[in-house]
């Protein structure tokens, strides 16, 4: 009954029981004396998987598609455009509902600590204004971190690292859940108005991808509700494409930037692009601002004006006043210098400050209370520099929202204040757009330093938020900074406006921290609505990205690494080619006979130590001189759903009335299939048979065992596999080759390095 | 209709001086018009002779009407620029401009439709300088945004401005008063501080008051100043209370503040320090891959790294 299948090892052939080797495909753990280490960046994380997006062309997928006529594939075609339109309008409404919340929200609290303020400067006793900021913001970013630290750990910073690896096809736990979007979108009102050094833009491109996933799939688990609707989009592909047309859409609500939404969905996130793709992500993007826009113009009293379309409005840069020469580029290129050094600094902090996160602050409790503290110190470090800044402005109309007056004289407020007593977009568009004087140098450089390592200790909380806006916040103050020493330098000539270099500083730090060229570029265009900026941020861009690659990687790149995830990036490290699919491939290989004996199955499954979710399936009766070829492969996933409904060859034979499994139940069963342990088996089913040829895959993707390792990992990239297998000239398995195996060789310092896997 | 009836006066008292020529215009020879329009120059007394060749008289009076009423406007603004008293003294005269630009952009002269006041005077040459008057105080007028100031109808100043010059006088005679009575050297501003406080408080308040209304009637954009009367009246005041006066002298506790504020910054320290020496470090399971051990590869990688 028992009949061997032969497995390689270390070069020789050897007979083993499947039985018996019930074995894990990548992983065995070393149950003898298991290896602890400190965390690092070195290692990846078993706990993330790949998703599939291989489509799997079995028997039951070509009936369907022979059944689904022709017409029925253009009613697909316009339900793909319907549900692009809808995440357009989803995203901009919840773009609109963060912006107004946190409007009213901080408006409120600076309100109450203005008065307080205003009051105890007359009487005396401003230690008890101190306090209650410090403790009004310390008490909402609890809030905002007790949500996110207990309820939904995912949702914390900016999102796009996670969406980045999604995109990619790395699973990240819960990432696109409803109960996500929810915790993130509190979140990111809660830690805003809590007056962290964070923006709203960057968890609005997760909000905007979770909402995409959400409708592309017609119902929510979270929920329990299923609207019978879009059951054609139920997997791992179609979802992925709208999950990046919803990225876009949250980019282009952000920042009122279609096009850089759509570039930076190509840039950042989607691995795997066409040019239909661009299209529909384009037309919900365009539908995402224009929403925001309206909805924001009617808020705004001023129906159907149209004039504010994102979350933050760099606002109108005249080209009259605003304009540059020729001259000024060498000095950009010199501003992106210094943002790719400022960007590396950034980054370096906080990959030290990640790593202490990661290894010493692991409770949620702990995390509360760190946030809390960086609250409670962003407030007492805008207090402080406020009280001692001696910089006094005459207020002119109602320019500056909140002006304290402090200890300056009676109608001019604090020009310190303008900066730290202010939500940070509001703050970025003012040092934009003040004109010249408004800001004393002294001023401005004690705000840069002080907001630099706020911005960076606040990075990395467990609160969601984003980096965009403190990156460009330094980058302006500097920036702005550095126009007004310029007009000091030159006699104060007339083409060296601050609010010009603000702008360019900000593009520079942005560029030096989150290294990216493209659609930033594109995106600070759209956002100040000037064409002719271009070249200049480009060129910023681009050497603040030099410059800062030079010393360290960008800051979403070091968080996927901290973060142990399996990405892999455009190529295979160059020096790899000497190594091939047989040094790669983990091997021995955990493979089903065509008909197995349901038993077999069900303990393979149920093995704790593999976590395996692809198995090759093999010719089932192999007579001594034949080998046990492949014959195609079949899926974790798959195997549950026959289990769960007993598609047994003996239960078949016996009632004619059974249905037959369509693709539909594999469709209900997807994102969430149920653990192995929830299905029970009997011990006569036990017995059964189970007759896999018509469910499992029938041409997997294979490679031979001295494919190079550049060779295999362009061919696992740019197809989106989850498992390749390694075959000898048999057609005999010989190796597994999975993401974990080709992501784990990287280029480091010294040259190739090897990652180690780790239990996380 | 009241400017309309004027301007029907106006036509046949025209009609009256100049005879049969001002019905014949059309049909005379250029000469003929000049020497007519010469006439018509003598008897208002103004210009060249036949500085204008086409223009009609009545035309003339609307033009000449206009530039003694900017005339008169720019001489207000002129003198009333500081300190800004812009919108209480010059609003009849901007009006009266107003109004008298509305009856050249309205009138129509009796020769033909094509011959008409507005156009020979408003559009007829590349410079345009009635318009571009015109647009300069309309500008000005909005700038100054005198308009907050003034009654809806535009006649006289509204109740809250009156309310606010009348206790504006009010403390700058205090100021006046309080400083003539001391005799003390000049930088002992005491008395004035105690004894106009009241009166500077209330000022200050109804200032606040103002804009506060203002801002939540007003839509946004410059209405959002109030207008510039009282906006300068509120500056002088307040420069003279904090800066010349020093009245205004805030309590600065400064041991308070830096206590508190070094107790809140010391905390982070405290707790990176008791987390990293009593929280447990977390540790990760290594996990052995299966794979072929195969010297060549592990030469590879050591070599890469030496």
């Amino acid at each position: 009954q028992l009949t061997p299948s032969s497995f390689l090892r270390i070069g020789q052939l050897s007979n083993v029981d499947l039985n018996e080797d019930i074995r894990e495909l990548e992983t065995e753990l070393p149950r003898q004396h298991p290896n602890e280490i400190p965390h690092n960046e070195k290692l990846l994380s078993l706990k993330y998987e790949s998703l599939d997006y291989d489509n799997s062309e079995n028997q039951l997928f070509l009936e369907e598609e022979r059944r689904i006529n022709h017409a029925a594939f253009r009613t697909v075609e316009i339900k793909r455009w319907v549900i692009c339109a809808m995440i357009g309008i989803l995203t901009g409404l919840v773009a609109c509902f963060i912006d107004i919340v946190v409007e009213n929200l901080a408006g409120l609290k600076y309100r109450v600590v203005k008065g307080n303020i205003d009051k105890f400067t007359e009487k005396g006793g401003l230690s008890f204004s101190l306090l209650l900021w410090a403790t009004l913001n310390a008490s909402v970013v609890m809030v905002g971190s007790v949500i996110v630290a207990f309820i939904e750990p995912v949702a914390a910073g900016s999102g796009i690292p996670q969406i980045k690896c999604y995109l990619n096809g790395v699973k990240i736990p819960h990432v696109v859940r409803l109960k996500t979007l929810v915790i993130k979108v509190c979140g990111v009102i809660l830690s805003v108005v809590g007056g962290l050094a964070v923006g709203k833009e960057g968890p609005m491109i997760h909000s905007g991808a979770v909402i995409a996933a959400g409708i592309s799939q017609g119902r929510s688990t979270s929920l329990k509700r299923d609207f019978k609707i879009f059951e054609y989009f139920r997997r791992d592909t179609e979802k992925r494409d709208f999950v990046s047309a919803g990225a876009a859409a949250g980019v282009s609500a952000a920042f009122g930037a279609p096009v850089g939404g759509v570039l930076f969905s190509l840039e950042e996130g989607a691995s795997f692009w066409n040019q239909f793709l661009t299209w529909r992500i384009f037309f919900a993007s365009m539908i995402s601002t224009f929403t925001l826009n309206s909805v924001l113009s009617v808020y705004h009293g001023n129906a159907w004006d149209l004039s504010s379309p994102g979350l933050i409005n760099f606002g109108r840069f005249d080209t009259e006043k605003m304009g540059y020469t020729i001259q000024e580029i060498p000095i950009f290129i010199f501003m992106g210098v210094v943002g790719g050094i400022l960007g590396a600094l950034f980054n370096a902090l906080n990959y030290w400050l990640t790593m202490f996160r990661i290894r010493y602050i692991h409770r949620p409790c702990l995390q509360v209370v760190e946030a809390m503290l960086v609250a409670a110190v962003t407030a007492t470090v805008g207090f402080v520099m406020i009280y001692c800044s001696r910089d006094c402005q005459p207020i002119q109309g109602s320019t500056v929202a909140y002006p304290l007056q402090l200890f300056c004289a009676d109608g001019e407020y604090n020009s310190m204040a303008t900066a730290f007593f202010n939500t940070p977009e509001k703050s970025v568009v003012n040092l934009f757009h003040d004109p010249p004087g408004s800001y004393n140098p002294m001023t401005l450089g004690m705000f840069t330093l002080m907001y630099f390592f706020l911005a960076c200790w606040t990075y990395g909380l467990t609160v969601s938020a984003g980096v965009f806006i403190p990156s460009l916040l330094i980058g302006a103050a500097w920036g702005r900074l550095f126009g007004i020493s310029l007009s000091y330098l030159t006699k104060g000539s007339i083409w060296a406006d601050p609010g010009k270099y603000a702008l360019m500083g900000a593009a520079a730090q942005l560029g030096g921290i989150v290294r990216m060229t493209l659609s930033l570029t594109v995106i600070m265009m759209e956002a100040t609505g000037n064409v002719t900026y271009g070249f200049p941020i480009m060129l910023v861009l681009m050497t603040a990205k030099i410059v800062g690659d030079y010393f360290v990687e960008g800051l979403y790149d070091m968080h996927i690494q901290l973060q142990s995830v399996p990405f892999l990036h455009w190529e295979a490290p160059v020096t790899s080619h000497s190594l091939t699919a047989r040094e790669v491939m983990s091997t021995p290989v955990t493979c089903l006979r065509r008909i197995e004996r349901v038993g077999t199955v069900v303990d393979i499954l149920s093995d704790t130590s593999s976590n395996h979710n692809g198995f090759p399936v093999v010719e089932s009766n192999p007579d001594a001189t034949q080998v046990a070829g492949l014959r195609g492969l079949i899926l974790r996933s798959q195997l549950i759903v026959l289990l769960k409904h007993k598609v047994f060859v003996e239960r078949a034979n016996l009632s004619l009335v059974q249905r037959r499994l369509k693709l539909k139940d594999f469709r209900d069963a997807y994102p969430r299939f149920p653990p192995i342990q929830s299905i029970h088996v009997s011990q006569d089913e036990r017995e059964c048979m189970i007759d896999l040829s018509e469910f499992m895959n029938p041409s997997p993707y294979t490679v031979p065992q001295e494919a190079s390792l550049p060779r295999v990992f362009k061919l696992f990239r740019a197809l989106g596999l989850r498992h390749l297998v390694v075959v000898d000239n048999r057609n005999e398995v010989v190796g597994m080759v999975t993401r974990k195996d080709l992501a784990r060789y990287r280029l480091g310092k010294e040259g190739l390095e090897e990652l180690s896997l780790a239990q996380t | 209709m009241a400017p309309l009836r004027c301007f029907l006066q106006l036509l046949s008292a025209l009609a009256l001086t100049l005879g049969p020529a001002a019905g014949e215009m059309r049909r005379l020879l250029a000469l003929e018009a000049l020497e007519a329009l010469g006439e018509a120059e003598e008897l208002w007394g103004a210009g060249l002779p036949g500085d204008l060749p086409e223009l009609e008289p009545e035309c003339r009076r609307l033009l000449v009407a206009f530039a003694e009423h900017s005339a008169a406007l720019t001489d207000c603004l002129g003198r009333r620029a500081r300190p800004v008293r812009l919108c209480q003294a010059c609003h009849l005269d901007y009006h009266r401009l107003l109004a008298q630009y509305g009856n050249i952009a309205r009138a129509v002269g009796n020769s033909s439709e094509s011959h008409n006041c507005a156009k020979s005077i408003l559009t007829s040459d590349r410079l345009q300088i009635v318009v571009t008057l015109s647009e300069f105080f309309n500008e000005t007028w909005e700038a100054a945004n005198c308009a907050n100031c003034l009654k809806n109808s535009s006649e006289g100043l509204s109740n809250s401005t009156v309310e606010f010059l009348d206790l504006f006088n009010k403390s700058l005679t205090c100021f006046e008063h309080n400083l003539q009575t001391t005799s003390l050297p000049p930088n002992n501003y005491t008395e004035v501080c105690r004894n106009c406080n009241e009166t500077y408080r209330k000022l200050n308040d109804l200032y606040n008051n103002l804009q506060r209304m203002n801002r939540q009637g007003g839509e946004a954009g410059h209405s959002a100043h109030l207008c510039i009367d009282v906006e300068d009246a509120m500056n002088i005041t307040r420069k003279l209370w904090s800066r010349t006066f020093n009245c205004s002298v805030p309590c600065s506790d400064t041991v308070p503040v830096i206590a508190v504020s070094s107790f809140i910054l010391f905390l982070p320290i405290v707790f990176y320090l008791s987390s990293f020496l009593h929280s447990k470090q977390k540790k990760r399971i290594l996990i052995l891959p299966k794979r072929i051990q195969s010297n060549a590869s592990l030469v590879n990688i050591q070599e890469k790294y030496s």
